[in-house]
């Protein structure tokens, strides 16, 4: 392969990356975390995905990205010759060493999070059974026809008990964003940073639904941007599908 | 203007140290113990004569053990504020306040502590992420404030600066406070705009802190104020609450980037005191997240809403020596340290009754902002001998 490095990428940095992906594949943790920026050591760990044995590591491409700091993306090789790519952005540091400033796994994939499904009061029961039936159920007062969201006991505009829940076109807006980069379980690693947007549903009476917005990787979200869900299937049977969200433009 | 203005006071204020979580030597109860008796301490009173207990956000310390503990001659009074983690910890004092001025008792101690060995991983943050959240791996109360305030950034206009002069501030005056977690640590901007992202658009420093530890004060009526040691900070209005469409409904809240002091909240809290925004003379606002605090300010009207924020918000407009508004005199959630907020109400009273690391010169008005975005809100207004 190939490196391909943009123009004026700084020797020493291309020798310090270099021998960063061979620590990483020797599983030399020490000389791992000496590359990290110190004040991010625990960010930094919890955010890549990197399986216990590999066998190489390759340096695809330097790139710089402004602000004298670069992106590196390193292939690595695992036991059974398949690989997975981390993208690095490198900083130079105080003491004059290139550090990593972040790292993550590409492509950028959603976390599936261990706290998942019906809650304990079972009110948002009907919603994830709806995702596992393929549609996006909301709850919405058989009376009144008022949206409700999150989910009530009784109906808060006419005081109905004839709640039921409704598939709604899961089109909509970003009402807001946030891209998180804290580990704050250990399912997201491997998937941090993930964007979650807030998405105002017009079809249910701009109720609103958080989601991890998909693709996000590079994308600064716009508030105001149409979005369109997809359910996704789980990796394994004990989560539940998810609504991730797509931009418009995405959309297939 | 009612008769419970002025009718109150807190006589006595304790706290134990700040430590880093997980780290303290004691349980959550003895902290809380501890920090009553330090309170007793200050105010010259008997442990034995406090006769209620007022806590909040689910405290681990009932008050009913922590009265058998200090072997107090009766408990009349022992209640908790119900949900809304630290946006609870004004409604306690106010609580407190209730009891005294309805007679129902005569001295309450108001307190919180928390000690990770005895309350666990983020005590202060149980049971309000629920799976609607979880599942979309929205996990911390980070995530959900930084949501809001990036609608404020992006939709109202307000800078990201006016967030940085909040931790600033913060940072500034914990320089001062030598119990403060970041006593000799001073933040400058570069520092600030470097740290790692938490969730954007809040960095490591727009987060409070997690700490063990625990603060005390006690709430007396005024009549008796004279019985105790040092000068009386009077309560001289509170208010707690959620306006309808805000609360518990996974981020459908109606005035969404508002931090949750709706109008006729505010408009009640300055009637019941007597005052207008413009008389309050020092500001400990609730940070857990500048961008909370900062949409507190706005929502009080202590600060211009949109993009002239960033011309109120600055470094040297909240803080002692030159500002017209200081704020979190003793350092806040993010530079003193963070235990679910009790400690804003600790530096709120000593700007009245003295004892502040950056004293007001002449503070008669010390305004108390509970933990802002939270599904239930909070506020006091303290006010000197003079304003009663």
């Amino acid at each position: 392969m190939t490196v391909e490095h943009s123009a004026g990428v700084p020797a020493d940095l291309a020798r310090t990356v270099e021998t960063h992906g061979k620590s990483v594949a020797a599983g030399d943790n020490a000389a791992v975390l000496a590359d990290f920026l110190p004040d991010r050591v625990g960010q930094l760990i919890a955010s890549a995905y990197v399986p216990p044995k590999l066998k190489g590591a390759q340096v695809c491409s330097i790139t710089e990205v402004g602000s004298g700091r670069y992106d590196a993306i390193i292939r690595y090789t695992k036991l059974d010759d398949r690989w997975f790519e981390l993208r690095s952005r490198w900083v130079r540091f105080d003491d004059g060493s290139w550090r990593v400033w972040s790292v993550r796994n590409i492509p950028d994939t959603p976390p599936w999070m261990n706290v998942t499904g019906p809650s304990p009061d079972g009110l948002d029961a009907p919603h994830w059974e709806g995702l596992r039936a393929g549609k996006l159920l909301l709850q919405r007062c058989r009376r009144c026809q008022t949206w409700t969201w999150s989910p009530r006991p009784i109906c808060p505009a006419c005081h109905s008990f004839d709640m039921g829940f409704e598939p709604v076109d899961p089109v909509g807006t970003i009402y807001s964003w946030t891209r998180t980069w804290q580990p704050f379980a250990p399912e997201s690693t491997g998937h941090l940073p993930y964007v979650v947007v807030l998405v105002a549903l017009p079809a249910a009476g701009d109720r609103r639904v958080l989601g991890v917005l998909a693709d996000a990787d590079g994308v600064t979200p716009e508030i105001g941007a149409p979005v369109r869900g997809q359910i996704e299937q789980p990796p394994d049977e004990r989560h539940w599908p998810l609504v991730r969200w797509h931009l418009e433009k995405q959309a297939r | 203007m009612t008769g419970f203005r002025g009718s109150t006071a807190v006589v006595g204020v304790g706290a134990t140290d700040y430590f880093k979580r997980g780290t303290s030597p004691l349980s959550s109860a003895q902290l809380v113990l501890q920090a009553i008796l330090a309170a007793c301490d200050d105010a010259g009173a008997d442990p034995r004569s406090i006769d209620g207990f007022v806590s909040y956000a689910g405290d681990s310390s009932e008050g009913l053990a922590i009265g058998a503990a200090l072997g107090v001659h009766e408990v009349r009074w022992s209640t908790q504020v119900w949900g809304g983690g630290g946006g609870a910890v004004a409604a306690a004092v106010n609580a407190a306040a209730a009891a005294v001025f309805s007679g129902q008792a005569d001295c309450v101690a108001v307190y919180r502590g928390l000690s990770e060995a005895s309350d666990g991983r983020g005590a202060f943050n149980k049971g309000h992420m629920g799976h609607l959240y979880a599942a979309h791996g929205v996990l911390a109360p980070a995530q959900v404030c930084a949501l809001r305030t990036q609608r404020m950034l992006e939709v109202d206009g307000v800078p990201p600066s006016a967030l940085e002069a909040v931790a600033l501030a913060g940072y500034h005056h914990a320089q001062r406070n030598p119990k403060a977690v970041a006593y000799g640590q001073p933040l400058d901007r570069d520092r600030y705009q470097n740290s790692r992202l938490i969730s954007e658009p809040l960095h490591l420093y727009d987060c409070s802190r997690e700490n063990d530890g625990a603060t005390a004060v006690l709430v007396v009526s005024a009549e008796r104020a004279g019985d105790f040691r040092g000068i009386p900070a009077h309560i001289l209005s509170g208010v707690q609450g959620a306006a309808s469409g805000w609360t518990e409904s996974a981020e459908n809240e109606q005035r969404y980037i508002s931090a949750g002091f709706h109008p006729a909240l505010v408009k009640r809290l300055w009637a019941g005191a007597g005052i207008s925004a413009e008389e309050v003379d020092v500001v400990q606002v609730y940070e857990n997240f500048t961008g909370p605090a900062v949409a507190s300010l706005i929502d009080f009207g202590l600060c211009p809403p949109g993009p002239a924020a960033g011309e109120f918000m600055t470094v040297e407009n909240l803080t002692v020596e030159r500002g017209r508004l200081p704020i979190n005199t003793a350092g806040g959630n993010i530079a003193e340290g963070f235990v679910h907020g009790i400690g804003l109400v600790a530096e709120a009273v000593r700007q009245i009754r003295g004892g502040s690391p950056n004293p007001v010169g002449d503070a008669d008005i010390s305004l108390l902002i509970g933990g802002p975005m939270a599904p239930l809100v909070s506020s006091t207004v303290f006010g000197s001998a003079a304003t009663v």
